[in-house]
């Protein structure tokens, strides 16, 4: 209790409350602009936090972390482009329900679920810290591996019509990913080695910039090719409504509860990321509104539930991530590699050795983590009402406008290197090219964005956990949880084919 | 097809803003302009030990200079996304490169020219590396875990944190040392050798002293790859290959830090910035720096320093051949 009081103490100040209202807003913004990143916004505050005293510092932030993550999905819902990789779940729903008028509603949504999934993670973070760190612990390559099998399989669920055009998009994204430097013997894996290998295509496609091309410039070649409206479109955004009823907040308890456990613990295992997360929510809420006997909406037709699930669970990672990365000193994410630098610039080594040691600065960090949630969902209320007037900007002015930010968001991916920022705005250029192509003819880009997140993550596990088993490849039907993973993946294939079967047949 | 046109001119006029704008023009003034930064490049993301030390230098180069030095993380590629920033900058002496053997690995990998278009500035010191396994593993000293290794080849996997990286030479010479009788195994990073050799997923693993010490209730620390011991209190007893009764083997043992700057950089600019690096490193806040983190000293200036990089070199070379890993 002491500790507790002690902790307390290092944050109740004035100094520490301005901060971090700084911060969350500095966030939002950041997350809201497409290409910069959680980590990026963190890293950009991270001279200004060595200078404050360490709670303070680490509450800064902590704040933009949050802010930033939860700010990604105004883009997301208004104009279907997401303002960094946490929120790529969101746009199919959000965005159907922009079209619809319901843009207050959508991003009211995702306020609430962004503080649900903060506090929910931030209460696992609390209360069962060293054991979900023990547990994450289990994941090692072969774990991993069929982790990230179970995320291929979600290509199947968010192919919307077409499955097979589905699976040529994962493999598309797949094989986008494995482009760079071999990870094991760093052999240059790209087309004309010998005259690329010192650009930055040697390091690989970088995920941001491929996002920026697909979901911002790819939807700005789109519209110009359609018929120019001399009026906007859109009615006038009237909102009417922001929270989500409680009732229906009861009704969608299930998925509130998959999307965190599943934020929470994806957000804690290494190596993995919100990205992944917000896809296995978003696929975990589909079949739970499938079997919910119609008093859920189905996801992919403009639905509170499809914008729930992603938002829940991408903050359910803030606090998920900060489990290993406290308990253990081995970070969740990029974001929190970076928060854990800035700690050990404080001279604070993470680890068991921090719990033993300084409980006070860990309880500190907890009720910053509690603030910062807190922050993020005032100042994003602030501005629901603000946000939806974008959509009445004249599409002459908005689609330049989207060009302009993707254009320095690509560029802004790869910070202060001039020379890859440049690259990257080639990389947005193309897939935006690509995206435009795909989009016409009426082929899915989520299946992409899947295989670009997951094809180096399955490669690398898959072959390091060969390797660890001595060219073993059956390693993967010796572990409990690779079997259970591997089971999941075969039965969301299986059930939903052999129910298609079942009711041809009635 | 008139939007088309439209379209496109208006690309083409925000890519041309945008070039012009980084292609500033340059004047001369007398070196260094105090109206101006320098950049410190540290190749590697901040918060990691390579950082941490730049950052402590830069520190001491401004009291010592009165010249504003800026640290920027510039990450990718092992290291080689960093240095090819330094050498697709102007030599003017206003950006310098958090240089090391990570600099020389990334270089014979071929993902950079690296030091073959960089000049020689100062060396700061080793950062050295130890050999350590989870505490429930039967092996109790180095001697039982080699014994062990050579009565089953290729059963006990040695992790590193990545082939190309520093930690990836060693693990690499060790293995070689002793007959290859190591499934040697790269993982993506420190992190995640953490966490796969504190899961038990890998049997032995090659970390840096701050990661050790981060876990020392769950790690025991077998040997440490330099020829001297740990300035670490909790360390100091981690003994050295030949105590451990493997005299003789020479692998670099640990991740080495120097700065070096773009070829062609004027002779009085290296001397300034040797000069600057020599009172920064030997004031007592980095030297307090380098005792607290167990760093090694090893300060070498301009031709001094060329000559001793040589010899890392050297043993690089044989090393990442072996490894199938070298590209020059």
């Amino acid at each position: 209790m002491d500790a507790f009081i002690q902790g307390f103490h290092q944050i109740a100040n004035l100094s520490t409350i301005i901060w971090m209202s700084i911060g969350s807003i500095v966030g939002i913004i950041l997350g809201a602009l497409p290409g910069l990143t959680a980590t990026m916004g963190i890293a950009l505050m991270m001279p200004i936090a060595f200078q404050l005293p360490t709670a303070t510092g680490i509450g800064l932030l902590l704040a933009v972390y949050c802010g930033a993550v939860s700010g990604a999905s105004i883009p997301a819902i208004l104009i279907g482009i997401p303002g960094n990789p946490n929120a790529i779940a969101t746009v199919e729903d959000g965005l159907l329900m922009t079209k619809k008028g319901k843009a207050g509603e959508a991003l009211g949504g995702a306020v609430v679920a962004s503080f649900i999934g903060g506090i929910g993670s931030l209460i696992v973070l609390v209360l069962f810290s060293p054991l979900v760190a023990r547990l994450t612990l289990a994941f090692g390559p072969a774990e991993k591996t069929t982790l990230a099998l179970v995320g291929l399989v979600i290509i199947a669920s968010v192919s919307g019509k077409n499955i097979l055009k589905g699976l040529l998009m994962g493999a598309f994204g797949m094989a986008l990913a494995f482009l760079g430097t071999d990870p094991f013997s760093n052999q240059l894996r790209i087309p004309f080695a010998k005259l690329l290998a010192t650009t930055p295509l040697a390091r690989g496609m970088d995920l941001t910039s491929a996002l920026i091309g697909l979901f911002g410039i790819s939807q700005v070649f789109f519209e110009l090719s359609k018929p120019f409206e001399k009026t906007a479109k859109v009615d006038p955004i009237k909102i009417d409504k922001i929270f989500p009823s409680m009732r229906k907040l009861r009704d969608m308890w299930k998925i509130i509860l998959s999307s965190l456990g599943i934020g929470t613990l994806i957000g804690a295992i290494p190596g993995t990321g919100a990205s992944i997360a917000v896809f296995m929510a978003y696929n975990s809420a589909k079949s739970i509104t499938e079997n919910s006997k119609g008093k859920l909406e189905p996801l992919g037709t403009g639905t509170l539930e499809g914008v729930f699930a992603p938002e829940v669970a991408n903050n359910a990672v803030t606090g998920g991530a900060l489990i290993p990365a406290l308990a253990l000193g081995i970070p969740g994410d990029a974001a929190t590699a970076v928060l854990i630098g800035a700690l050990m610039v404080k001279g604070v080594t993470p680890g068991f050795h921090l719990f033993a040691t300084n409980m006070s600065l860990v309880y500190a960090i907890f009720i910053t983590m509690l603030l910062a949630n807190i922050f993020m969902a005032l100042f994003q209320l602030l501005g629901v009402r603000l946000y939806p007037k974008v959509l009445s900007v004249p599409q002459q002015i908005l689609l330049p406008l989207i060009l302009i930010l993707s254009f320095i968001g690509a560029y802004a991916v790869a910070g202060q290197a001039t020379a890859v920022g440049i690259f990257n705005l080639g990389i947005a250029l193309f897939m935006g090219l690509v995206g435009y192509f795909l989009k016409k003819d009426n082929y899915p880009i989520a299946p992409i964005v899947l295989g670009l997140i997951l094809g180096g993550m399955f490669e690398e596990n898959f072959r390091r956990a060969v390797k660890l088993a001595g060219g073993n490849y059956l390693v993967f039907f010796t572990k409990p949880i690779c079997l259970l993973f591997i089971g999941f993946s075969i039965l969301s294939i299986a059930l939903p084919a052999i129910k298609q079967r079942r009711e041809r047949r009635k | 097809m008139k939007r088309t046109v439209l379209f496109l001119t208006s690309v083409l006029i925000i890519l041309g803003l945008g070039t012009s704008l980084f292609a500033g023009g340059a004047t001369e003034t007398i070196y260094p302009d105090p109206e101006k930064n320098i950049t410190v490049v540290v190749p590697h993301a901040a918060g990691g030990s390579t950082d941490l030390i730049f950052r402590a230098l830069a520190d001491e180069m401004k009291k010592a200079s009165g010249v504003n030095f800026l640290v920027t993380n510039i990450t990718g590629a092992g290291s080689a996304t960093g240095a090819n920033e330094v050498i697709n900058s102007p030599a003017d002496g206003y950006m310098f490169l958090g240089a090391g053997t990570h600099t020389t690995a990334a270089t014979m990998q071929g993902l950079t020219s690296g030091y073959k278009d960089l000049d020689y500035v100062a060396s700061l010191n080793w950062d050295p590396f130890i050999v350590a396994v989870r505490n429930d593993k039967p092996w109790k000293t180095f001697e039982e875990l080699v014994k062990d290794a050579a009565s089953r080849p290729g059963k006990i996997s040695l992790g590193n944190a990545g082939m190309g990286g520093a930690t990836g030479v060693a693990s690499v010479g060790l293995n070689l040392a002793f007959s290859k009788s190591f499934n040697v195994t790269p993982f993506n990073g420190g992190a995640d050798l953490i966490a796969s050799v504190l899961g038990g997923h890998c049997d032995v693993g090659i970390f840096s002293q701050s990661e050790v010490v981060a876990n020392s209730q769950s790690f025991r620390p077998l040997v440490i790859l330099t020829d001297g011991h740990s300035s670490l209190a909790s360390l100091a007893s981690v003994p050295t290959l030949a105590e451990a009764g493997y005299p003789g083997i020479t692998i670099p043992g640990g991740s080495f830090r120097s700065v070096m700057v773009k070829k062609g950089t004027s002779a009085e600019v290296k001397k300034w910035l040797a000069d600057t690096v020599d009172k920064a490193f030997h004031s007592a806040a980095f030297e307090k720096f380098q005792k607290d983190n167990g760093l090694i000293p090893a300060f070498y200036k301009l031709d001094a320093f060329a000559e001793y990089d040589k010899t890392i070199i050297a043993d690089y070379e044989v090393i990442l051949k072996e490894a199938g890993l070298y590209a020059m």
